[in-house]
């Protein structure tokens, strides 16, 4: 057996560090586990057995961090959807049963076409050169969101909370649709956050709500495929990974943080627009670098 | 969304049919699964799990969509 051979702790230090940074900011962080082991020369790949199950802990970390940082909000929604269904309706007043119900609508869609369609897309897309040219096809997708949204009403400011903006500004089929957007980063190098913010953005939410939204739209499904997937990491496959994922998901616990903190802040006053240049630039260099390898 | 109490029935009965078919992902085999049902193949063992899960919370959902369909039809209601 040569557990040690399969990731080492610096990789996972430096994996951890990259999946919770790259899963909220909506640069796609299965691109990038994708093509940074490519870059670097690591003999890791993507549909390697051990991998899925070190993947597993990052993804739950990230998630853990998700739900803690919204908790509250969490409370709200779940309360709100708990008294929706014991009076069989949505009342127009009662924000957080909209929201919760909307965040539902979206996630099952995403949630179904993820787990049929998960297994034989990661097969499809596992190289570091379809990564690096769908990252670029990425920051064109963000690109477009940014410029399209000005066809869209605008977010109603006069409105303070932005679960009240959002709840009045999505209709159920945008709901729908933006949930549905998650199902993209199926494909390493589309990025799911970058989906829904576009989605939002294109429903005519701001900046900074469409962030929120997609925050909120993410913890369900990141919690639950990791959930889904921890018999993985405990299971032959997890076997001289489980010391590294550790290490790997409290990394990726803190740049989450990190991550979550800054982009609610960052997004009360910018745009996508850096985060598509950056992934349009990185896909370019990338793909060039693989397909010239 | 508007209520229609018309879909009712019909959700239940899929939400039915939904649950039915993700217990049968859950116990049967690829290969004893009907040829008509995605998943299905030849020869191999293999039990769908995931799409046992993505049929259960199909149906789940069509279950809680009827549930509120049951509900007052309240001015209230939101589009």
């Amino acid at each position: 057996m040569v557990f040690a051979a399969l990731i080492t702790y610096f990789q996972a230090i430096v994996l951890g560090l990259l999946q919770g940074f790259s899963e909220l900011f909506p640069i796609s962080s299965l691109g990038h586990s994708v093509i940074l082991p490519g870059l670097l020369g690591w003999d890791i790949h993507q549909n390697d057995n051990f991998f899925l199950a070190f993947l597993v802990a990052t993804h739950l970390a990230t998630a853990l961090v998700l739900l803690g940082f919204f908790w509250s909000d969490w409370v709200r929604i779940v309360r709100g959807l708990v008294r929706s269904i014991r009076i069989r309706e949505v009342r127009p007043d009662d924000t957080d049963a909209k929201l919760g119900w909307m965040l539902v609508v979206g996630t099952i869609p995403a949630g179904v076409i993820g787990l049929l369609l998960e297994h034989p897309l990661r097969h499809l897309f596992a190289s570091a050169t379809s990564a690096s040219l769908f990252l670029m096809v990425n920051g064109f997708l963000l690109y477009g969101a940014e410029r399209l949204r000005r066809r869209a009403p605008g977010p109603d400011q006069s409105v303070p909370d932005p679960d009240a903006r959002i709840a009045r500004r999505l209709n159920w089929r945008a709901a729908l649709g933006v949930g549905t957007a998650q199902s993209l980063a199926l494909v390493p190098g589309i990025s799911r956050s970058g989906s829904t913010m576009g989605g939002g953005l294109l429903a005519g939410l701001s900046n900074e709500d469409a962030a929120r939204y997609s925050f909120l739209l993410a913890t369900p499904i990141i919690g639950a495929a990791a959930v889904l997937k921890v018999p993985v990491l405990f299971g032959h496959d997890g076997d001289g990974v489980r010391g590294q994922a550790l290490v790997a998901a409290i990394c990726s616990a803190v740049t989450a943080y990190i991550a979550v903190r800054f982009l609610m802040r960052y997004f009360h006053s910018n745009t996508l627009m850096p985060f598509a240049v950056y992934c349009g630039l990185a896909g370019v260099t990338c793909s060039a670098y693989f397909l010239a390898t | 969304m508007t209520k229609n109490r018309a879909l009712i029935w019909p959700a239940i009965i899929i939400g039915i049919a939904l649950l039915a078919l993700a217990v049968l992902y859950w116990v049967d085999s690829a290969d004893a699964l009907p040829s008509f049902i995605p998943g299905h193949e030849a020869g191999s063992g293999h039990h769908h799990i995931k799409h046992g899960i993505a049929a259960f919370v199909v149906a789940a959902a069509c279950f809680i969509f009827a549930w509120f369909q049951t509900g007052p039809s309240s001015q209230g209601e939101l589009t």
